[in-house]
């Protein structure tokens, strides 16, 4: 370790570059806040320290955007991040495109980069990370990553292959979960069935050039109106075109007063959240009750750590000196 | 005199006489470097006998890009002429008499652009636009699915070579306002099967589109169904090629008569032209090309009632680098020789009645007919590119034909079999025997671009592009508007430059699923293994990114790599085409990706690499994320690319998959152990 401070960059340098939006000092971190291994957990916790210590940035708004395969989530957000970005010249964006993964393999394919140019704007930063399961949603290290992220940008935008349960997750991480479908996406029932307009706080219909999305339109107005009695009727539905540009203005618009306004979720229910999502991962359901009847639950645990990575290593620590004991 | 009782091999004139065919129209597949070289290839080649002239253009013009753009620096010149505006027109055909001459040109996005600046040239040459013949590829179909120069939407591209087939009919009635071909998805691995499918179902899109628009009288379609023809490939199963011949002639009869109720025989009539298959020919003992070109021409000329109306042949060394001279005028004596010398064109139509032959036919109709009916059924063609299920088939053949060669299923002579042999003099030249495009051209060329934008009548540059737009949106034709930008002197990237304005600019479905790669599993689970391990050390499942810097578009490749890497665990950014050197760059550094992985085929891989490591430099990422290219890469250029930081190089005759995913995690693994600066960055936190 002592040769070894020659090579690299200092942690407050890399950290400041960082902060700067310098794509691989920002690139370097995100990877250890993806990084499994044991000692990452200090290095985050390093970074996040002095993030922290940091006067200044208010965190980032977290925007969710989910949607099946092949509903033009990517075309989407192409057109929406280009926007956004115009109409604002201070703005910065972050993407974390979560993709699913092979489970015989392990190997995933990620992103569809090809509808989506690469970005040279070095006020986005565009980064893909491998869901666990092949069903999508969040990746284990998405809420570190988007932790990261939310520190350094202004606006962090996730993107989830959303197919039913895994979805709630979304649910905790962003501030305004968005959920996109195609024309043709599926009748009345099946919108009900897969629980999914139970989550969004809003709805896109992509490709409204087509005819059929009227179709879609009716019936997902239809749906709402049955599945959310409460607030089906004020719950906003875009109708866009990636290809013509319809309708990207007023997400656009939208999405922009939500940045305005700054995030809206509360931070320590989230953080209490993952923890328990972490211990379920990582240990099963003995761990969460060790979390409980041990730590006094997540809150109290994460109150007494200061920092998630710090909590999560106090917690293996007891845990598994608590198997330990009794095997 | 009259023959008064003809023998069944004799072929007879109009008079009854005794006679032989005039030969396919010889044509070499040319153009490179600057308008003015070219220029010069073109009269030399046609004073050794060549009767047309095949027109290759370089990537930049193909795309919509003027030559100092920065996405088209790297290619300009390399594999095909550039072109810029109608100056550049003036100097290509300097000296030779566009009247006479049948002039084909492989343009695509931008052949109404080209056609215009033909026409533009004609008027302003005094030569009367009718007497203008030769084709404009312009077939946007083929583009999406295997050749990839397609700027604009597919309704918006069809409508450009609708408007193409509108103006030809009356203004140049002998002009191939398009080529339908099968020819690029032959390449792209396609069975007989589904080149006659695809084409057809190609050719009836095209048509149905034409009556659909209702500018055509019935009369006046007659024609134009008359005026489609087709541009095919013939690969090695040179019978099977010449039965599939047949079986596009028979089903283009049924086709026009049916569908369409053409009476005239004449306009039912399957017109084609025919480049053989590059696809098969080897890097490894090249020499063995020459007998594979030499088969393939024969299963295109064999059959008299199928035999094609133009021929090209490529050259031995393609799988090594673009033709020099000499190259091309090899493979045009094996034109002349089969045409001249040979007793070939004095017989009718050999296989008539050959009960094997006629039930060959048989079956490939029948199957291609099922294919058709079942693109029909989906919604057409444009429906069966929209939903990647047409690529998705074609990334399937391309897989299961590695697959057979992998395994030695499929024999390649001195690839998979036979594999030792004595090196080839051939190559040992002064030149290496491969081509080289002198990088001054590409300056000329620019220096000619920026004189021709300073000298000309800017306002009226100007008022012809607005013209265009005007014509874009309201849904008029575009082709006299192209004609007046032509005469205006306004260039390539901005005619395509106003366009895609309007039109906005096509990203393609990837035909990257469903592929069936046939890697040896043995390897393939000792591999994954690793490459876990390999996961658990870095902390996170090596990353690469792939895609295709540069402006060619034959992905193909491109995606086999990127679904092998997956297969074998590697977590893949698969970034697609015509990505600058800067995009792939940024891409891979904001993924932290470990390895870049690029392929390149358009000859501009040093260009393109030193590109590439300056900008990681640029990024201080250079250490950190290794760049290894594949494509077609001369031996001699493979020194060069390791200079200059590339770590592996990749090139045809490492056709094992998984060689080159175990080489990939060699390199990934050889990183391992390297300090990573993260180490150093933080001090070891306390809990």
């Amino acid at each position: 370790m002592s040769t070894a401070t020659e090579i690299g960059p200092s942690l407050s340098e890399l950290v400041d570059r960082a902060r700067g939006h310098d794509p691989h000092a920002v690139a370097t971190l995100v990877s250890a806040f993806q990084d499994r291994r044991e000692p990452a957990g200090a290095r985050r916790q390093a970074v996040m320290s002095a993030l922290d210590s940091m006067a200044g940035r208010r965190d980032a708004v977290v925007i969710g955007i989910t949607g099946a395969p092949g509903s033009g989530k990517s075309s989407l957000l192409a057109r929406l991040t280009d926007e956004l970005l115009r109409a604002d010249a201070e703005l910065t964006l972050a993407v974390l495109a979560v993709d699913p993964s092979s489970p015989i393999s392990g190997g995933a394919l990620l992103g569809d980069r090809t509808r989506m140019r690469a970005t040279t704007d070095p006020r986005l930063y565009f980064r893909s990370e491998a869901a666990d399961a092949e069903l999508g949603g969040l990746s284990p290290s998405s809420f570190q990553v988007c932790r990261l992220l939310s520190r350094l940008f202004d606006c962090v935008v996730v993107e989830t292959v959303g197919i039913g349960q895994s979805e709630a997750d979304i649910r905790h991480l962003a501030d305004h979960v968005y959920l996109v479908l195609a024309p043709l996406g599926g009748d009345e029932l099946q919108l009900m069935k897969a629980g999914i307009t139970e989550i969004p706080d809003a709805f896109v219909v992509t490709k409204s050039d087509e005819p059929s999305s009227g179709r879609t339109h009716r019936q997902l107005c239809t749906s709402l109106w049955l599945a959310r009695p409460a607030d089906g009727d004020s719950l906003p539905i875009f109708l866009t075109s990636a290809r013509t540009g319809a309708g990207i203005g007023e997400l656009r618009g939208a999405v922009a007063d939500q940045i305005a306004s700054g995030p809206v979720a509360d931070r320590a229910a989230r953080d209490r959240y993952f923890l328990e999502r972490w211990v379920k991962d990582e240990w099963g359901r003995a761990g969460l009750a060790h979390l409980h009847a041990a730590l006094g639950g997540a809150g109290a645990a994460l109150e007494r750590a200061g920092d998630l990575d710090a909590t999560a290593r106090e917690f293996a620590k007891s845990f598994r000196r608590a198997i330990g004991t009794r095997s | 005199m009259p023959v008064t009782d003809r023998q069944a091999h004799q072929l007879l004139d109009a008079d009854g006489n005794v006679t032989r065919d005039k030969p396919w129209i010889i044509r070499t597949y040319a153009g490179h470097s600057s308008a003015k070289a070219s220029n010069e290839l073109y009269r030399s080649n046609l004073s050794r006998g060549q009767t047309g002239l095949s027109i290759a253009f370089d990537l930049p013009t193909q795309c919509g890009y003027d030559s100092d753009d920065p996405i088209a620096r790297p290619e300009v010149g390399k594999v095909g002429v550039p072109v810029n505006s109608l100056d550049d027109m003036h100097v290509l055909f300097d000296g030779i008499p566009i009247e006479q001459m049948n002039t084909s040109m492989t343009i695509n996005g931008t052949a109404m652009w080209l056609l215009a600046l033909y026409v533009a040239l004609a008027r302003e040459r005094g030569v009367e636009e009718k007497l203008l013949t030769g084709t404009t590829q312009n077939d946007l179909i083929k583009e999406y699915l295997a050749r990839g120069t397609y700027i604009f939407p597919p309704a918006e591209s069809l409508r450009i070579t609708a408007e193409v087939y509108e103006f030809c009919l009356e203004e140049i009635p002998d002009w191939n306002a398009s080529n339908i071909c099968s020819y690029h998805l032959q390449e792209a691995a396609a069975t007989p099967t589904q080149e006659l499918a695809f084409a057809l179902a190609n050719a009836i899109g095209l048509l149905d589109l034409l009556k659909e628009r209702g500018r055509f009288s019935g009369e006046q379609f007659e024609r134009a169904v008359g005026r489609i023809s087709f541009f095919v490939n013939a690969g090695i199963r040179f019978v099977e090629e010449m039965c599939k011949m047949r079986a596009f002639a028979e089903m283009w009869e049924d086709i026009t008569a049916e569908r369409y109720g053409v009476s005239n025989p004449k306009f039912r009539r399957f017109r084609y032209g025919v480049q053989v298959n590059s696809l098969g020919l080897t890097e490894a003992q090249p020499e063995n090309n020459a007998w594979r070109i030499l088969i393939e021409a024969l299963g295109v000329t064999l059959s008299r009632n199928a035999r094609c109306r133009a021929l090209q042949l490529p050259a031995w060394n393609e799988a090594l680098s673009l033709p020099r001279p000499w190259d091309q005028q090899w493979a045009l004596r094996l034109q002349q020789i089969l045409a001249y010398e040979t007793d070939l064109l004095e017989y009718p139509d050999l296989f008539d009645g050959s009960p094997v032959v006629a039930s060959k036919v048989a079956a490939l109709r029948r199957d291609a007919q099922r294919e058709i009916d079942a693109i029909l059924e989906m919604g057409g063609v444009i429906a069966a590119i929209e939903s990647g299920y047409m690529k998705s088939a074609l990334v399937r053949s391309m897989g299961e034909r590695m697959s057979a060669i992998n395994t030695g299923e499929q024999i390649v002579v001195g690839l998979n079999k036979w594999t030792e042999g004595l090196p080839t003099p051939l190559l040992s030249g002064d030149d290496g025997g491969i081509f080289k495009v002198d990088d001054r051209a590409a300056r000329e060329t620019i220096a000619n671009l920026e004189r021709t934008r300073a000298t000309r009548d800017a306002a009226r540059a100007q008022h012809a592009l607005e013209t265009l737009k005007r014509a874009a949106r309201s849904g008029e034709s575009m082709m006299e508007p192209s004609i007046e930008c032509a005469l205006a002197r306004v260039t390539t990237g901005e005619w395509a430059g106003a366009l895609r304005e309007v039109f906005g600019e096509y990203r393609p479905a990837t035909g990257i699923d469903g592929q069936r790669l046939g890697l040896p599993e043995d390897r393939v689970g000792r591999l994954r293994r690793r490459i876990a391990a390999l996961g658990d050390r870095l902390g996170h499942r090596p990353r690469i990114v792939v895609g295709k810097p540069g402006l060619d578009g034959h992905s193909n490749g491109a995606e086999v790599i990127a679904v092998s890497a997956r297969h074998v665990g590697f977590d893949v950014i698969y970034s697609g085409i015509r990505l600058s050197p800067e995009e792939i760059v940024r891409s891979a550094v904001d993924e932290d990706a470990d390895v870049i992985g690029a392929s390149v085929l358009s000859g501009s891989h040093v260009e393109l690499a030193r590109q590439i490591i300056a900008l990681l430099d640029g990024y201080g990422a250079r250490a950190r994320i290794k760049l290894v290219l594949g494509g077609i890469i001369p031996p001699g250029d493979v020194p060069v690319l390791h200079t200059l930081g590339v770590e592996r190089v990749f090139t045809p005759s490492d056709y094992q998959l998984i060689d080159i995913m175990e080489s990939i995690a060699d390199l990934v693994e050889a990183r391992v152990d390297a300090d990573e600066p993260w180490d150093a960055a933080v001090e070891p936190a306390v809990p």
